[in-house]
């Protein structure tokens, strides 16, 4: 028989909530093995993974009060970190973990494990006769190929639960990853002790956004949970949220295609045969079965679509708010057709769109309404271009039509729209697409990853992370 | 009676960057009962209150225990459409909401068919799988 396993969860990419010392405080009264949270994902687009930047979450920071618990407690945590998770993102994280153990004097122990992949380990891989497949219908990819995987800036993989067991197995003080399967993270131990895949998966899927399966949730509260042979206990750790079948039920719907079947590296997760019951300080889940498939991770890489430039303008002039669609296709059309520019829409080197804020700006061409109902609207107009400066010429086009261009019916001949920002066309970013999101078949689900173990604060950076780092 | 207002919360959200999946829960036994009989939460229904090709729906589901419904899309735009405009996919229920739950119609289609076992089974009527 297999001793229980108690996970302490949160995400650390988002701010803990007030209280969450008491919340700890009475995680470790019920007893914590491992504290375990998530800092990556793609939800937030192809941007970050393709630019090399992150959202401003701060995640060494939301981290500090639950590594202080866990080193004082000599338990392990487990973090992935960085958002997009490639060696860049990580390794801004980890000078904030540096930063943050030498503020509080800790000098822990930490296995970092690298997500991403190389493009000569990937390329090669191909070119020896993987076969790489889309791991979504709705992608529109077709099988990777070596030309893919060369045009990407970045390429990065769900690293499953194996490699940070073997992190685990070293008897770290903590595990620090970039990209990784959010469940994963919370499998690797209950799964190095022995208890079932099935348990570990279906509590990972409970406890991977923290307090968010609670009543109400609250991703910025953290969640307990015991985990033995046959199942798992959920608890919330703040009186001011609990557990209920509803929110632990409605949690394992959340952000998944499916209700009941997940995929993940080396098996699928089934809880079609799930059963929920409250309990006295929670909810216990049985049931949950594994059904043992070949070990895939799910690889994402961003390539470059080219520069963004955007103009805002507001409209409140009723004779303009009745033709405020045709207003701004007009001045799409009339950029796309300027000598100037239509070469380069021709060859695909600048596209503009643009959105009415008012009438079509969340639907787009599935919007039923065909104009304006307010009594004001805003016009974002959008510019996608193969260089930054072509960009802004275009959108400074459009938005000076806009302004000052006549429409049927005008009376406004000083100036069409009001124009909230200067300068009028801004600089956003490069623009980036998901141009990898595939299944990479692996023997050895410990993969290309790179992984070293190391004390912080470090003296320098790790000389196993960072650019094309080799297989291992 | 539209389905927004049938039901006590609506979420919307990406489920990986291609798909959005929209989550349903419902006051009490009653109305669940109206939306899970209704034909607007079928594959056809669905597709007709998005204007979106039925293969763009990947499916409907219900789960009686927690009285909820899940709707599953192919995103027409996602982010990797450099002009998406709802990268996180979080606001886009509302052509469901705005859809008419028809009261009184009984099960219509393959999504009222019956459940997959016992009352522990989170999701009867599988549709489009």
């Amino acid at each position: 028989m297999t001793d229980p396993v108690r996970i302490l969860g949160f995400v650390n990419h988002i701010a803990p909530s007030a209280d969450i010392e008491a919340q700890i405080e009475q995680a470790f009264a019920w007893g914590v093995d491992v504290v375990v949270a998530q800092g990556t994902g793609s939800d937030w687009g192809p941007y970050w993974l393709g630019s090399g930047q992150q959202v401003a979450a701060n995640q060494a920071a939301n981290v500090e009060p639950y590594v202080r618990a866990a080193l004082a407690h000599g338990v392990p945590f487990v973090f992935s970190l960085g958002i997009a998770g490639a060696d860049v993102h990580l390794e801004e994280c980890l000078r904030g973990f540096d930063a943050l153990c030498a503020r509080n004097g800790w000098a822990p122990r930490i296995g970092v494990l690298s997500g991403e992949v190389s493009r000569d380990y990937l390329a090669g891989r191909i070119a020896g006769g993987a076969v790489v497949e889309p791991a979504s219908a709705g992608s529109g990819h077709a099988r990777l190929t070596e030309a893919d995987v060369h045009e990407a800036v970045r390429i990065v993989a769900l690293v499953g639960p194996e490699p940070v067991m073997a992190l685990l197995e070293q008897s770290v003080d903590g595990v620090l990853t970039g990209r990784a399967l959010d469940i994963g993270l919370f499998m690797a131990l209950p799964m190095l002790r022995g208890l079932p895949t099935a348990v570990a998966a279906v509590a990972g899927k409970l406890l991977e956004c923290g307090g968010l399966a609670l009543e109400p949730g609250d991703s910025g509260r953290a969640i307990w949970a015991q985990l033995d042979e046959t199942g798992v206990e959920v608890r919330s750790c703040s009186p001011d949220a609990r557990a209920t079948v509803r929110s632990i039920v409605s949690h394992t719907f959340y952000e998944r295609g499916h209700p009941t079947r997940e995929e993940n590296p080396g098996g699928v997760l089934d809880l079609s045969a799930a059963t929920y019951r409250e309990t006295e300080l929670g909810v216990r889940c049985e049931g949950a079965a594994w059904h043992p498939a070949p070990y895939t991770v799910l690889l994402e890489g961003a390539r470059r679509e080219g520069f963004r430039a955007v103009s805002l303008l507001a409209v409140r002039e009723p004779a303009l708010l009745a033709q405020a669609r045709s207003w701004a296709r007009s001045a799409e059309e009339q950029v796309c057709r300027a000598a100037r520019f239509a070469p380069e829409v021709a060859a695909g080197r600048l596209r503009i769109h643009t959105r009415i804020m008012g009438l079509d700006a969340v639907l787009g061409e599935l919007e039923p309404h065909d104009g304006v109902t307010g009594h004001e609207a805003g016009v974002l107009i959008d510019v996608v271009a193969a260089t930054e400066e072509l960009a802004r010429e275009a959108c400074y086009y459009a938005f000076i039509r806009m302004f000052i261009g006549p429409y049927p019916g005008r009376k406004t001949t000083a100036g069409n729209a009001a124009a909230p920002i200067m300068p009028v066309v801004v600089p956003v970013s490069e623009v980036f697409q998901f141009s990898i999101y595939h299944l990479l078949p692996l023997d050895d689900p410990l993969g290309p990853f790179a992984a070293t173990v190391t004390t912080f604060p470090r003296q320098g950076g790790i000389p196993t992370m960072g650019g094309d780092h080799e297989a291992r | 009676m539209r389905l927004g207002d049938a039901a006590s919360v609506i979420r919307s959200k990406n489920a990986g960057p291609f798909s959005v999946t929209i989550d349903l829960f419902f006051p009490d036994e009653a109305t669940y009962a109206v939306a899970r009989g209704s034909a607007l939460l079928t594959v056809a229904g669905v597709a007709a209150a998005y204007r979106v090709a039925e293969s763009t729906v990947a499916g409907v589901w219900f789960d009686d225990r927690i009285l909820a419904a899940k709707v599953t899309l192919s995103r027409w735009s996602s982010s990797d459409d450099p002009f998406c405009s709802d990268l996180f996919g979080a606001h886009l229920h509302t052509p469901l909401a705005d859809g008419l739950l028809d009261e009184g119609a009984g099960a219509v289609g393959a999504g009222g068919a019956g459940h997959a076992g016992g009352p522990s089974v989170a999701a009867g009527g599988d549709v489009a799988q």
